[in-house]
């Protein structure tokens, strides 16, 4: 697993990464701590790439969910874009489709 | 042996024709090899890719349930077994560990969503059947099947 941060000054200070590979019980423990990096790197929201992310379970869901408590107790958000067939079923069927913002 | 223990053999050999066996280390890194190998049988098998996806996906969930909860010691191994019959897939993972308590297995709580939990749940959406068996100092064994063309 690998992410490719940016930093979009255009909009708002949110902040871009973009998430490549899987995310396993082997990769969740980078992924947390590059995600809590760019939470705590920034103020604004954070927008997440999955167009390359090719494999995530409940490893992942649960570093996500994690990051979102963390966000909003700062009154910021999560966004979710691109995800594969295979992820999004996996957010669909847990019912967190329905707590996370996933765009098209 | 006696003829009846042959018939019901075979009758076994006959719903799961092949056996593949796999023992991991308790390493998160060796999940991904169990992926691997599921995605070559179920795929070989005739499943399709969206298929073959939650399959991969629920095994992986039992493995990762087999290393953060079923072993106990620091170096230990789980054992998968892969029983491919004509119309279904079978997969058995056993661990090492203490068993599990099946009242543990739920709907997510989307008011307080927690950051655990969610492997089991996962498993028995994707299959088709699922099966927890607890012996006592045996660990815990999940038997998940998938048919075909169901």
């Amino acid at each position: 697993m690998s992410s490719q941060s940016s930093h979009n000054k255009n909009d708002g200070g949110e902040f871009n990464m973009r998430l490549k590979g899987e995310i396993d019980i082997y990769t969740a423990a980078e992924f947390k701590k590059q995600l809590n990096a760019a939470i705590d790197e920034d103020l604004g929201d954070l927008h997440l790439d999955c167009s390359e992310l090719q494999y995530m379970d409940s490893t992942g869901l649960g570093v996500l969910i994690g990051a979102l408590k963390r966000m909003k107790e700062q009154d910021r958000n999560i966004y979710i874009s691109n995800l594969r067939p295979n992820v999004r079923k996996l957010f669909s069927i847990t019912g967190l489709d329905k707590i996370f913002i996933l765009e098209v | 042996m006696s003829l009846v223990d042959s018939v019901q053999n075979a009758v076994v050999k006959n719903d799961c024709e092949d056996q593949v066996v796999l023992v991991l280390p308790n390493k998160p890194e060796y999940v991904s090899v169990a992926r691997l190998a599921v995605s070559g049988i179920a795929g070989r098998m005739g499943f399709d890719v969206e298929t073959v996806e939650d399959i991969k996906l629920a095994l992986a969930e039992a493995c990762t349930n087999a290393i953060k909860h079923g072993c106990c010691e620091e170096y230990s191994e789980y054992r998968i077994e892969f029983g491919i019959g004509q119309k279904c897939l079978t997969i058995s993972i056993t661990d090492k560990g203490c068993g599990m308590d099946k009242k543990a297995i739920c709907q997510p709580d989307l008011k307080n969503p927690r950051e655990g939990g969610l492997g089991i749940f996962i498993i028995s959406t994707l299959m088709d059947r699922v099966e927890f068996e607890t012996a006592p100092e045996a660990g815990l064994t999940i038997t998940m099947k998938k048919y075909l063309g169901v």
